[in-house]
């Protein structure tokens, strides 16, 4: 998978080249408006991942010369600037997904993820790993062969899990996915800990074995 | 107690000008009695020349007596010490059977080497009535002035400060966030009010630039802030996923991510408060708040293991027309509120009809101003666990909405009440 990452900010583009990196994605990075746009210009991607302040313009004359050029990569916003006009503007313009600063990079991870899979999976809809199989449209889930009973919460939780598999994944980012913009007023991960009990308990009784691991209270890791 | 312009100039005006008014009746009596007295004195003067004249011309034909005209004594010295003056006396009239008043004036004269006590009199009683109906003209034409001075002052006043209430109108209607533009004409007819409103509207001018600046600055801040906090979080994900990662070093980063996400939290918060200033919530419908709050109850409740015992009354289908996003974050923020500074085995208690909302909890008594409480920055005891903006966001959401926020502390509880109209 080829991803484009245009971002100005040097630390950051380098924290999602090398994330995308370790998942084998061929990802490179921009930092300006130009540069973008000369990498655009030469090369096919399957997903670029766009911030909306560049020098040299904004991302969202970046996102209209795309899709002027019909081009069909699939778009995702990365902004400080969480107003709706813009988030409106953006999904106008013909971007997929819009995610706001601070993120986390699981969280990015997860977005660009289902992007592809909603672009590219022609036909299949479901995810194999191992002896777990998730239907993506009924929203189902199996280990080998027999059904497990998730609720909403549960089931998001476990497909956010499992995009980042063998990770640790936050907390935060955890609450973030499952809550969105309500976890604002979360003083307590409560939640997360007893949703991640139920899901390894449901797991464990159809037979898999110690999924989730807690890593020294920080995050969780689904090693698969 | 104050009292108005007018009031206050009508009722120092009725204090002094009737003061002015009598001493100035007093001293136009006193004048009037002395010129009528110097007339006498003429009258009785020019009265006593013809007599005498008329009696040495003709002494034999002359008559000697007329009763309120003048008296001849022949023979009769007059005492020296009697002064050359004027006196008043009274005569006995026959005819109407009452006594009359008189002036008198008497005189040594001397004719053929004889003396003649000669005494003309003239009558006071229509200069009496003189003196008292021109007196009281005067006091009509006062009272008059009076009422005029007072009825023109009133309006003239009324007129003169037109300019000062439309000002006082204006400047009563402004407010930096709500209603910013305020033009004052500069162009009154009087030169204070001129500059008054010019001034005013300067100042109005500067406080709108400043809070403009502040709001922007405020926003701007929360969005450079923005970046270095993804790009803690980012470096964090990287070394949370460090194989070599130890206890010790594990538990310095969840500070770390702690902090973080505080700061990022409080940094949501102020470019919130900053938006709601901003007024970029701008477009409103019809929002179901019993369904709002039920949805907000369960994900609470969801949230926390130890969510407090909760009991609730929430009448179904309430409604008005405000801003989804913000009433979700005003009841969200106002729960989150209650579970936050609650007490260990503690309660809550939601109650909702078509009137108001309320969500009381147990809890400690917060010390201080409790209306500090909704103030930015301004927190209870649990402090670490907040980001002392909740309600600050709770307040400025229903002073968008117009809605009136109480809050109380009574028997233990904390009580927040949103009234809906």
């Amino acid at each position: 998978m080829k991803l484009l990452v245009i971002e100005d900010e040097e630390s950051l583009l380098q924290s999602i080249v090398e994330y995308f990196t370790l998942e084998d994605f061929l990802c490179e990075g921009a930092g300006s408006f130009q540069q973008g746009i000369e990498k655009m210009e030469d090369f096919q991607y399957d997903c670029i991942i766009l911030d909306i302040n560049l020098p040299g313009g904004s991302g969202l004359d970046l996102l209209k010369y795309l899709r002027k050029n019909k081009k069909s990569e699939g778009v995702i916003i990365i902004s400080a600037r969480s107003s709706l006009d813009d988030k409106i503007a953006g999904l106008d313009l013909g971007a997929d997904d819009y995610l706001t600063k601070p993120f986390h990079l699981s969280e990015l991870f997860a977005r660009v993820k289902s992007l592809i899979r909603r672009k590219y999976a022609s036909g299949s809809d479901t995810l194999e790993i191992n002896h777990m199989k998730v239907d993506l449209l009924l929203k189902t889930v199996e280990w080998a062969g027999k059904q497990v009973v998730l609720t909403k919460n549960e089931y998001d939780l476990l497909l956010f899990m499992l995009t980042n598999k063998n990770r640790v994944v936050s907390r935060q980012a955890i609450a973030e996915h499952i809550y969105g913009e309500e976890t604002d007023n979360l003083a307590s991960f409560d939640f997360v800990y007893s949703h991640i009990k139920n899901l390894k308990k449901k797991m464990k009784e159809k037979g898999c074995g110690d999924l989730i691991q807690t890593v020294y209270g920080l995050g969780y890791k689904l090693s698969i | 107690m104050t009292k108005t312009l007018e009031q206050k100039n009508t009722r120092y005006l009725l204090i002094w000008l009737p003061l002015v008014l009598l001493v100035g009746s007093i001293l136009f009596y006193v004048m009037l009695v002395f010129h009528a007295h110097h007339m006498q004195e003429k009258q009785l003067d020019l009265k006593q020349a013809n007599i005498w004249k008329a009696f040495t011309l003709h002494p034999e034909s002359m008559v000697l007596h007329i009763a309120g005209e003048y008296d001849i004594d022949a023979d009769k010295r007059i005492r020296n010490d009697l002064p050359n003056q004027p006196r008043d006396t009274s005569l006995f009239d026959h005819e109407k059977k009452q006594f009359v008043e008189f002036a008198i004036l008497t005189r040594q004269m001397n004719w053929k080497g004889k003396p003649y006590g000669l005494t003309t009199y003239v009558s006071s009683k229509e200069v009496s009535h003189l003196i008292i109906k021109v007196f009281l003209a005067e006091i009509v034409i006062l009272l008059f002035l009076l009422l005029a001075i007072v009825l023109v002052n009133r309006r003239s006043s009324q007129r003169l400060w037109k300019p000062f209430f439309l000002t006082l109108e204006k400047a009563a209607a402004y407010d930096v966030v709500r209603n910013p533009s305020m033009h004052l004409d500069s162009r009154t007819g009087i030169t204070e009010f001129n500059q008054l409103n010019h001034e005013l509207n300067e100042l109005v001018e500067k406080v709108n630039t400043v809070y403009t600046n502040q709001k922007q600055f405020v926003e701007n801040a929360s969005h450079e802030m923005q970046t270095p906090v993804a790009i803690i979080r980012s470096k964090i994900e990287f070394l949370i996923n460090d194989p070599a990662l130890t206890e010790r070093t594990a538990a310095l980063l969840a500070d770390i991510t702690a902090a973080n996400e505080r700061l990022s939290q409080l940094n949501k918060n102020l470019l919130l408060l900053a938006k709601i200033d901003n007024n970029q919530f701008p477009q409103v419908e019809q929002v179901n708040i019993s369904l709002v709050l039920e949805k907000i109850l369960e994900n609470y409740q969801q949230h926390y293991e130890n969510f407090p015992a909760l009991t609730k009354s929430i009448q179904p289908q309430i409604t008005t027309v405000a801003n989804l996003s913000l009433v979700e974050i005003l009841l969200s923020n106002l729960v989150a509120n209650a579970v936050v500074h609650n007490i260990a085995n503690g309660s809550i208690h939601v109650e909702l009809d078509t009137q108001k909302l309320v969500i009381a909890n147990t809890g400690n008594e917060v010390k201080g101003d409790p209306e500090q409480l909704f103030e930015r920055f301004k927190k209870g005891d649990d402090a670490s666990k907040t980001t002392g903006l909740g309600l600050a966001l709770v307040k400025q959401i229903t002073q968008l909405h117009q809605l009136r926020i109480q809050y109380k502390y009574e028997k233990a509880e904390h009580r927040i009440t949103v009234f809906f109209n």
